[in-house]
């Protein structure tokens, strides 16, 4: 029992570091800083002059956290799924499949390098806030901020585990994080206050990641306690622990469906 | 330039701008940055700037069409070189009579009269969401921006793409390059919001005296002296762009065969 608990965390922490490992292989560190320091700070901006032209008054802080926080959908949507998808353009998809590896294992520890670079990409995005943006971060617990930082990530990670699913049966992977991306700036509250979406919206809204991490930081960052903020985390969790299952469960489907159809290594 | 030369030239750069329609409706990261992606924006910027009434939904429209434009220049327009490079296909063309810069003309071409279908998207969502019809106030004036804003968008493309091929760290930024010029060109945002010493950097983009025309022409509030500023500036920036590619291809062409890597990955 013991050795295989060892044997698992082995293989989710080499899993982990060498799928990390392999994806940004070719990247290089301007590459890198481009998409993790230089992408995150434009598209901050961006919002945040709309918002201002929109609203007509300072409501910086408002678009400042929702997108230094969204930010962490760049590791755990793209750098999550193209973990998943990467196996199969590199060729490794047989192998893994196998292999007696312990599948959740396997699967889970694809995002767990992932979850610490969006928690990186969230403070960075935050930290741009401060320096060029007046955010004020006086008020807030540290701790508070960054539990909530890391279960936002963890929660966003799972959604990214459902889509690099995907990619074991499709080529547009690419497509779907792009769409998948795009609509959680509209949909989480990074830039558009929940309660003036259609209903509609405000539905779709509250099924994903993000929406209620947003609104922690918001609060932490507004001099609220982390009791305060803690039903909020519970939810945005279980909603990570809910799309991480429904990943999973889909990863096991589409692994049947690749194998019945011989499209493992279809690209 | 002879009258049959002008036909060859004519003919062959139809001959890319059909096989690149063709080419990006089959690619569906292509057709993310042309529909998908101006229409979440515009989405997005409708939900936004619903407390400033319905006169802003046409500037939203094209504002968000715009973004369609850019996004297409830079990812699909800017590797039109790199793209060919990849097929094996660069060494046929640079080695047939016509010069590969009127190929990427008619290329880049391809790609901009498609990414108008975005503002086309984007009118339609406000028909939806709003239940009326935007109404563009002048819509001779807004025809012509359009088309100048088109050639400047190409023109602008011919600089791009051997940019990107002879810098390949340049290339590597493309995703960071994007959202600097909607900031800058103020697309969805005056930018008389942004920073003063951002002004100049605007100014020299043509994509700002594009948005500029389209917005004066469809929202009003602009005299035609304003607009013909906008259209001339924008000629200006073609040719400028125009003449540089011309160095920009020339010095391309002279290095690849020099350091034989016209194949090179």
């Amino acid at each position: 029992m013991i050795k295989k608990l060892s044997l698992n965390l082995r293989l989710f922490f080499e899993g982990a570091l060498l799928s990390y490992i392999a994806l940004f292989h070719w990247l290089r560190p301007a590459q890198y800083l481009a998409t993790k320091v230089w992408g995150p700070l434009v598209y901050m901006l961006f919002f945040v002059f709309l918002g201002k032209f929109a609203t007509g008054q300072d409501n910086t802080s408002f678009y400042v956290i929702g997108n230094a926080i969204q930010s962490v959908a760049l590791s755990g949507i793209y750098g999550v799924s193209m973990s998943i998808d990467g196996d199969r353009w590199d060729g490794t998809l047989p192998y893994l499949f196998g292999a007696p590896a312990n599948r959740m294992t396997v699967f889970v520890g694809r995002s767990f390098m992932h979850i610490i670079d969006g928690v990186l990409g969230a403070v960075i995005g935050l930290t741009w806030g401060v320096l060029l943006l007046g955010l004020d971060l006086s008020h807030s617990d540290p701790f508070a901020l960054g539990l909530t930082i890391l279960i936002t990530t963890f929660s966003t990670s799972g959604l990214g585990l459902l889509l690099g699913c995907l990619g074991l049966i499709t080529r547009n992977v690419m497509f779907v994080n792009n769409t998948v991306f795009f609509l959680l700036l509209v949909f989480s509250g990074a830039n558009v206050e929940i309660q003036t979406l259609p209903a509609w919206a405000q539905v779709i809204s509250q099924a994903l990641p993000l929406t209620r991490g947003i609104a922690a930081a918001r609060q932490i960052i507004a001099g609220e306690s982390l009791s305060h903020v803690l039903p909020l985390l519970a939810v945005e969790f279980s909603i990570g622990v809910g799309y991480v299952f429904l990943g999973y469960t889909l990863f096991r489907w589409f692994e049947l469906i690749a194998k019945k159809r011989g499209t493992l290594e279809a690209i | 330039m002879s009258l049959r030369t002008i036909r060859l030239y004519a003919r062959a750069m139809f001959l890319a701008f059909e096989m690149t329609l063709r080419q990006n409706f089959t690619d569906m990261f292509v057709l993310f940055g042309i529909f998908v992606q101006p229409l979440i924006i515009a989405l997005l910027a409708f939900w936004m700037l619903q407390e400033r009434g319905s006169d802003y939904i046409i500037f939203v429209v094209v504002g968000s069409g715009m973004t369609g434009l850019w996004t297409t220049v830079l990812f699909s327009s800017g590797s039109n070189i790199t793209r060919e490079r990849w097929t094996g296909t660069l060494e046929l063309l640079v080695g047939a009579p016509v010069p590969i810069q009127v190929v990427i003309f008619g290329k880049n071409l391809a790609d901009v009269l498609q990414s108008l279908g975005s503002m086309l998207l984007s009118y339609t969502l406000a028909i939806l969401i709003f239940g009326q019809i935007p109404e563009i106030i002048q819509p001779e004036l807004f025809a012509v921006s359009l088309m100048i804003a088109v050639i400047s968008y190409v023109c602008f493309g011919l600089i791009v793409s051997p940019v990107f091929v002879m810098n390949p760290n340049v290339q590597r930024l493309q995703n960071g390059l994007e959202f600097p010029i909607y900031i800058l060109s103020g697309f969805l945002f005056p930018i008389a919001l942004l920073p003063n010493w951002t002004t100049p950097l605007s100014y020299i983009l043509a994509p700002y005296w594009a948005a500029r025309a389209l917005h004066a022409t469809s929202s009003g509030g602009a005299d035609f002296k304003e607009i013909a500023l906008t259209w001339g500036m924008m000629i200006l920036f073609s040719l400028v762009y125009l003449i540089a590619s011309g160095k920009l291809f020339k010095t391309l062409l002279y290095k690849a065969r020099v350091e034989a890597s016209l194949l090179r990955q």
